[in-house]
């Protein structure tokens, strides 16, 4: 399957959001294709890996950091955030509180986090578990959009990872942005910034380039 | 002596019972009678409540325990965890006391669990679980410092992917190993580290980081920084096993005097870097004699104690025994008896469990190794 002409290409992907909307769920859903409700609770930061084949020659490895959502854990997302390329931000549509902070994180990502051109990394709204029906979104598709605008995601999706909902189609279009951002201009033009993430051709040491 | 029993192992009929004597929560507990009890009566912040509930099915989700919703395990671990919000309203609730506290209600009833988490929590670990989780992650950098010393090459792999400590150690030390080692594993560090301390804490991971990236072997397939990561977060089971686990962990030469000097030394860089620490935690507690002296089972305390002696034969003699008892109390409640606290409640079981075993150190060493292999070498 592999061909020797084939680019590869390895993002970090940062998983962030209140305690217990389903940042695990998500994960392992997206690189296991399961769902159980009986994950622990995160401590700290896990992590997982997910190879998409992009396109015919693209292959994308997408490490995915679940980071804890207990408020507290917020004085260790600095190192965390570290080299991220893009970020999920998810909530739980059950619950508003979890949507109220999402802002919060939001804010917390783009002090801590800026890409190599300056920019804040794409990030994408998830309003996951809305498979329970007690949607607070409901019908409000154009206020969401607006939003997401707002307050910079590059888009939103309503997710359940019970359900297996839409969470490969939020993944795409997160991809979609990063590599749009990464043929950014802003970039050319400024050659001497390390970019530690990208264009790593070299099929053997798909790692290496994650060193900076 | 009670260390080499602990690093032995404590028998599990014991161990619930040698957890409260070595972390002081018993004589803490009879300090605060029916304290557990009124915390447990009040209805506690909403904001804790509500974290709390969605932890309760989070912890050892298939331990038997723990597994209906609802159960008795959870709706203990809701108490206990609910209760220290109310005791330190000032650090609330913290998720990684969840499965610690989780550990101790599998070896002991709710109020018994409670003085044992405020123990570890005030005791054992000042300041994991505040607010601003600075200790943590001072003790991440004094845990990279130190091995420099015990595994050059893993420091130096580690330095180079720059991947700072608190990306594996976090959860390592926030939850005692509780969620990393398999459980035989787990018990048999948390007795050492009961009677022990932190410094156990970190032995194991010394001995789990200088078994993984300790040569240039083994960082052959660690060539980035997610791979060495991946490789910490899914450790060896070779490594993990009870046996070499604890063999290890007892022969690494690292001292609580290491950890406090380390700790000032980061404590200072701490402080240029990021400013006067925000929580203020109490001294840390190197284990049970250092608990027991720095607060001496005060002799009152001790008096309740025979209803657990009494002998099933016939009828006590008042005055006979009570003399008796008084100078065995006498005798224990010396702090320069160690952690004294350990006999001080049931003569009759612990002591005798004790006391056998106490032997010359090689020794104990030796039929350390020679029980551990029939036992798990299977």
């Amino acid at each position: 399957m592999q061909k020797h002409n084939q680019k590869e290409h390895l993002y970090k992907l940062l998983v962030i959001g209140d305690l217990g909307v389903g940042k695990t769920s998500i994960i392992k859903r997206y690189v296991h294709q399961n769902f159980s409700p009986h994950y622990r609770a995160t401590i700290g930061v896990d992590f997982a890996l997910k190879v998409l084949n992009w396109d015919a020659e693209t292959v994308v490895r997408l490490q995915l950091w679940d980071i804890a959502g207990q408020e507290r854990f917020g004085n260790m997302t600095r190192v965390y955030y570290r080299e991220a390329m893009g970020a999920f931000i998810v909530f739980d549509v059950t619950r508003p509180a979890t949507f109220e902070a999402v802002t919060k994180w939001k804010e917390d990502l783009d002090s801590k986090l800026i890409l190599p051109n300056g920019k804040p990394v794409p990030a994408v709204l998830l309003a996951n578990k809305c498979d329970q029906g007690i949607d607070v979104l409901m019908n409000n598709g154009i206020k969401m959009d607006q939003f997401c605008k707002e307050n910079g995601f590059v888009g939103w999706f309503e997710t359940s990872a019970k359900e297996n909902i839409n969470i490969n189609e939020a993944s795409r279009c997160l991809v979609k942005h990063i590599i749009a951002s990464e043929s950014d201009p802003v970039q050319s033009v400024e050659p001497d910034i390390v970019k530690p993430h990208l264009n790593s051709s070299k099929i053997f040491s798909c790692s290496a380039c994650f060193k900076s | 002596q009670i260390r080499l029993r602990c690093q032995k192992g404590i028998p599990p009929s014991l161990r619930g019972r040698a957890w409260q004597y070595l972390s002081g929560s018993k004589v803490k507990l009879e300090q605060n009678m029916g304290k557990f009890d009124e915390l447990d009566l009040l209805t506690g912040d909403p904001k804790w409540l509500d974290v709390i509930e969605r932890d309760l099915h989070r912890q050892f989700p298939f331990h038997e325990m723990f597994v209906s919703r609802g159960g008795h395990g959870q709706q203990d671990l809701f108490r206990v965890l609910k209760a220290y919000t109310l005791y330190r309203p000032e650090e609330g609730y913290c998720q990684a006391q969840a499965p610690i506290a989780a550990v101790l209600l599998m070896h002991m009833p709710a109020e018994q669990a409670f003085w044992c988490l405020v123990q570890i929590c005030e005791k054992y670990l000042p300041g994991y679980y505040s607010e601003k989780l600075e200790a943590i992650q001072l003790d991440g950098q004094i845990l990279f410092s130190l091995l420099h010393k015990v595994s050059p090459v893993a420091y130096k792999h580690l330095s180079k992917q720059k991947i700072d400590p608190i990306l594996y150690m976090t959860e390592w030390f926030m939850c005692a190993f509780s969620r990393t080692l398999p459980w035989s594993s787990v018990l048999r560090v948390w007795d050492m580290f009961f009677c022990e301390g932190v410094k156990i804490i970190f032995r194991v991971g010394l001995v789990l980081l200088k078994h993984t990236l300790g040569s240039s072997d083994k960082l052959k397939s660690c060539q980035g920084q997610y791979e060495t990561m991946e490789r910490l977060r899914a450790l060896s089971p070779k490594i993990m096993q009870e046996a070499f686990l604890v063999q290890e962990v007892i022969e690494l030469p690292v001292t609580e005097r290491q950890i406090e000097r380390e700790h000032l030394i980061q404590l200072k860089k701490w402080r240029e870097t990021h400013g006067e620490l925000q929580c203020k935690s109490p001294p840390r507690l190197h284990g049970a004699k250092a608990i027991s002296e720095a607060e001496p089972a005060p002799r009152k305390a001790l008096e309740p104690v025979p209803s657990i002696i009494v002998s099933p034969g016939p009828a006590p003699v008042p005055k006979a025994r009570k003399s008796k008892e008084k100078s065995r109390e006498k005798g224990s409640a010396s702090p320069a008896n160690g952690p004294g606290a350990e006999g001080n409640g049931a003569p009759g079981t612990t002591r005798e469990l004790l006391h056998p075993q106490v032997s010359p150190h090689h020794q104990s060493k030796e039929s350390l190794s020679s029980r551990e292999s029939e036992d798990t070498y299977l």
